[in-house]
């Protein structure tokens, strides 16, 4: 367990870097998403395969969530794209890095991209959009359904009848997270991405969505606002597509590795780079 | 790096002190029985199965990989496990590394 100093913030890492050195390891940084989201979902599922296949995986803690440190305030978009920029200083990763998001975590891949176009070598999001005004309104929705249920026992004995105990559990710390700070006051502030914003993201972007989850209403809405994006929809799944689909999305990031790793390297061999 | 224990015993006692760790309790403050679920009746959360992962390589070694186990694994597995398949797993790795040894 490695724990840096991001913005004098502690912040829980893992790093699970690939054995075989002798030839270009490219970098995947997993993002999580917000409120029970933690490393966990990508540790779990991604991280020791795709380490396996030759690939250094990075994944933290964002702040406020799994083992880092968990501040009353500070939780703009701005905030969470500034800690990844100062996280991967801290750990010396200085070379473009393959951004995997998911929900949130997609959310804030898109915005440090704009921000710091040299940095991403590509994005996998999984069931994420970019900070637009409609995904601010829907963050603002998400919030307030999301506290109006948490305040009603009847929606636990229904969320733990329906999915079980563990769910409850990750419920309750939710719950704890959006009461002990000012996250759902922050998060949708952004700042959000004009038409120039969602331009500067340059880099290929990969979006995973499920059929049945969150941009279900529009499923190639990401495509079209963005410069270099491919779909994949995931038929029948829900917002879910992380843990429920994992071997899934591990088979479809191992590809987009590939196909892009070796338009870079061939890239930078022609001394075009 | 201790060197492992050989008995399936011992690599139960290993987990339970891991656990007791994790949950940050004194060693027998929680009884544990094989067919615990990490979960549902120990109240661990997924990231503190990170941290077990962590400790079992701190204990056994990198052959001994949680994080490779669970990827493999459905969510509802995972959520599911028991302190004795946690246990047969360990222990079904470190029979792994002593034939390759051979």
């Amino acid at each position: 367990m490695g724990m840096a100093t991001v913005n004098g913030l502690e912040t829980h890492y893992q790093w699970m870097q690939a054995r075989d050195r002798s030839r270009p390891v490219p970098t995947v940084v997993c993002v999580h998403g917000l409120g029970y989201d933690s490393l966990a979902s990508f540790y779990l599922t991604l991280a020791s395969p795709v380490s396996s296949a030759g690939i250094d995986v990075l994944t933290y803690d964002l702040r406020g969530h799994g083992r880092s440190v968990r501040p009353p305030t500070g939780y703009r978009l701005a905030d969470f794209v500034d800690d990844l920029e100062a996280l991967l200083d801290e750990l010396g990763v200085h070379h473009p890095v393959h951004l995997v998001g998911n929900s949130f975590g997609g959310t804030i891949a898109f915005s440090f991209a704009a921000k710091y176009p040299d940095r991403v070598a590509s994005i996998v999001s999984i069931e994420a959009e970019p900070a637009t005004e409609p995904w601010s309104d829907k963050m603002g929705r998400t919030f307030r359904n999301t506290i109006e249920a948490m305040g009603d026992d009847r929606y636990l004995g229904w969320v733990g009848e329906t999915f079980g105990s563990h769910y409850v559990r990750l419920t309750k710390a939710a719950a704890t997270v959006i009461r002990s700070t000012t996250l759902v006051e922050e998060v949708a502030l952004g700042p959000l991405l004009d038409a120039d914003g969602l331009a500067a993201i340059s880099c290929p972007v990969l979006s995973i969505l499920g059929s049945d989850g969150f941009q279900s209403d529009d499923l190639h809405a990401v495509q079209s606002s963005l410069p270099d994006c491919r779909t994949e929809v995931i038929d029948g799944q829900n917002h879910s597509v992380l843990v429920e689909r994992h071997p899934t999305v591990r088979t479809m990031l191992l590809s987009w590795i590939a196909e892009h790793e070796t338009a870079r390297f061939a890239f930078a061999e022609d001394g075009a780079a | 790096m201790i060197p492992p224990k050989a008995s399936d015993t011992a690599v139960f006692d290993d987990i339970c002190t891991i656990v007791w760790r994790v949950l940050d309790v004194e060693p027998g403050d929680i009884e544990i029985t094989p067919d615990d679920s990490l979960t549902d009746d120990l109240g661990l959360e997924s990231i503190d199965l990170v941290t077990i992962g962590a400790m079992l390589i701190e204990r056994y070694g990198e052959q001994v990989n949680l994080a490779a186990h669970l990827a493999e694994m459905d969510i509802d597995d995972v959520i599911a496990l028991r302190i004795g398949e946690l246990a047969d797993f360990v222990t079904a790795r470190l029979a792994d590394e002593q034939l390759a040894e051979r």
